[in-house]
């Protein structure tokens, strides 16, 4: 298949169709006059007594992006190609609680960086730690990519936003405020059959490998759960780096893209190991061990001090045959054991090809080496 | 109070006292019970404390040269705890180079890991901890399921769990799965620990809820 290179367009390509971004659906007679591009042909049937009634436009015109000093100072902080235009960046700064049309604002470029966000960190993650359980792999998605840690990036880029959103606000500023009516979509999953029941509903990791979305929840059907100011801010936060990720994409393509979510947030330092929660860890040890044909484990002392005073510390190791699985200390002999056993499963769970792992975009690269297949783990422990 | 300290209290200190006054009497007195870290003066205090490193911390003596022995590396970690990210040999995958290479280095006989080395005796190993574990026997039949189903159902109280496990020689959970109690002795049961927790007060019901939150936190990593 021959590659798309949008970097090769022309700028005829690349630059906006009077009227493309207007749906085909009928709009109100504001909205459909409402062009905010800046080519002249828009103003045709702009007639003044019209104009002198219009009511105050949702969230600024693009026609002032370009003025707009904090958007030139963000452009150049993140430095983006020039091919993105400041008004796409301010289009990325309107959230749909500003807006709600979607033809003005970053709903689609969100959820197109989304997925691009999550498809780079899964990638990099399930080649990094084959062996991580879903549970954890969805939350360390999380941690990577979630609302929260976008809503970070966010700050650390410099977004602010306004005190309330409006036609009169600086571009710059993010478009945002805390309302009933949040339209964002920028998550994909199916509604479960089963959601009328209610949370008491048992949902089992592999359905929400099917049927939620990306991040293993429930997709919520006509009855979207109310959240916290906190929430919906971060949402909006994290709205603005998925739709730059996604303005990056349509404008630059794929490299680009590429470079960019990694630079700015698989750079970001997660530790797997804090993420882990165990029930029973020894038994769990124990199928682990049987499962792979090693030996059964055995827990061992190796070192202790203080047994008759206030605080004995034991270090315990547990065993497969000759082979020592893991190391753990602690105040009394069973909770040296059990945390032995937890670091066994975690070293277990946490097996790493490397640092440099390769994944499945590298071969998008021109010139790469040849694909060498990564560790595939047969599955949990059940 | 008093007595009981003095019971406490261990004999050797009863002994400083004459310690003591043997030492102003001689110097030559034998070696005292409890050795004393002050001294007299100063500089005999920083002459007794003054103890050499520990041989890793100075340069290696292998080496003859002493020019070589001037810019050798010394390496002396500090303890820590063992971190997961150190995969254990048997849990590497059969294709990790990792595998390859330990298993080059144990067939050359200088592993550095000598606790993983297959020449290494059952004895060398640390002891083995006592605690309850999973053996299984697989003893018992259909028959003898169906007479521990019989005996519960006769008289759960006096045929209870552990009675029944020793009788047959098989654990608790297997006896709860096998021959479960009927629904009334359960609710019996249940009543009686409801009984017994209202008497509880707030220290106990505090104490136990300290445990088991304990419990999570060790099971998330926190401890």
């Amino acid at each position: 298949m021959k590659r798309i290179r949008p970097s090769r367009w022309s700028g005829q390509l690349l630059q906006a169709r009077c009227g493309a971004g207007i749906a085909a659906t009928r709009q109100p007679l504001f909205l459909a006059v409402r062009c905010q591009s800046t080519s002249p042909a828009a103003t045709a049937n702009d007639s003044p007594d019209l104009d002198s009634q219009r009511p105050p436009l949702p969230a600024p015109s693009f026609d002032r992006a370009a003025q707009s000093a904090k958007l030139a100072a963000l452009h150049a902080r993140l430095s983006l190609p020039r091919k993105i235009p400041l008004q796409t960046l301010a289009r990325a700064l309107v959230t749909p609680s500003a807006d709600a049309n979607p033809n003005f604002n970053n709903s689609n470029l969100a959820y197109l960086g989304s997925t691009i966000i999550n498809y780079h960190v899964y990638e990099y993650l399930v080649c990094k730690w084959p062996r991580l359980p879903m549970a954890i792999l969805y939350e360390a998605l999380r941690a990577y990519a979630g609302d929260a840690s976008l809503q970070q990036i966010a700050r650390r880029w410099g977004v602010e936003s306004a005190a309330a959103p409006g036609e009169e606000v600086d571009p710059g500023l993010l478009q945002w405020k805390a309302g009933d009516e949040q339209m964002v979509n920028t998550r994909w999953g199916y509604i479960r059959a089963e959601a009328a029941k209610g949370q008491a509903w048992r949902r089992g990791l592999s359905s929400r490998v099917v049927l939620d979305d990306d991040f293993g929840d429930q997709v919520s059907s006509s009855e979207p759960e109310k959240l916290e100011y906190s929430g919906l801010q971060s949402e909006a936060f994290g709205s603005v780096v998925r739709a730059v990720i996604g303005a990056i994409y349509t404008h630059c393509g794929r490299e680009e893209v590429k470079s960019f979510v990694k630079s700015h947030i698989l750079s970001r330092e997660l530790d797997p190991s804090k993420l882990f929660e165990f029930k029973l860890p020894t038994r769990e040890l124990a199928m682990l061990c049987a499962r792979e044909g090693f030996e059964a484990p055995v827990a061992r002392l190796e070192s202790e001090t203080g047994r008759l005073s206030r605080t004995p510390v034991y270090v315990v190791g547990i065993y497969s045959g000759k082979e020592k699985l893991g190391e753990g200390a602690g105040p009394s002999l069973d909770v040296a054991r059990r945390k032995a056993s937890m670091e066994s499963l975690k070293a277990w769970y946490l097996y790493s090809p490397g640092n440099k792992v390769r994944v499945p975009s590298d071969m998008m690269e021109e010139g790469a080496r040849p694909w060498t297949a990564p560790h595939i783990d047969i599955g949990e422990i059940i | 109070m008093d007595l009981r300290t003095l019971f406490v209290r261990p004999a050797s200190q009863l002994l400083t006292p004459l310690r003591l006054l043997a030492s102003s009497k001689a110097i030559a007195a034998p070696l005292p019970l409890i050795p004393s870290r002050g001294h007299k003066t100063t500089s005999r205090t920083k002459r007794a404390l003054k103890i050499a490193p520990h041989d890793s911390f100075l340069p290696s003596r292998t080496s003859s040269a002493a020019a070589a022995a001037a810019d050798s590396i010394i390496y002396n970690p500090p303890s820590s705890e063992a971190t997961p990210e150190h995969t254990p040999f048997i849990f590497l995958p059969r294709n990790d180079p990792r595998r390859q290479a330990i298993l080059r280095l144990r067939s050359s006989g200088n592993d550095p890991t000598t606790y993983n080395s297959s020449v290494t005796a059952e004895s060398d190993l640390p002891p083995e901890m006592r605690y309850k574990r999973r053996q299984p026997k697989y003893n018992l039949t259909k028959e003898h399921i169906e007479e521990m189903r019989r005996l519960r159902a006769e008289d759960p109280l006096a045929w209870s769990v552990q009675k029944l496990a020793r009788k047959f020689e098989c654990s608790t959970v297997f006896v709860q799965m096998a021959a479960p109690a009927p629904a009334e002795h359960l609710q019996w049961l249940k009543a009686k620990m409801e009984k017994k927790m209202e008497r509880w007060g707030p220290k106990r019901t505090q104490a136990r809820e300290d445990r088991k939150t304990r419990a999570e936190m060790l099971y998330r990593g926190e401890l």
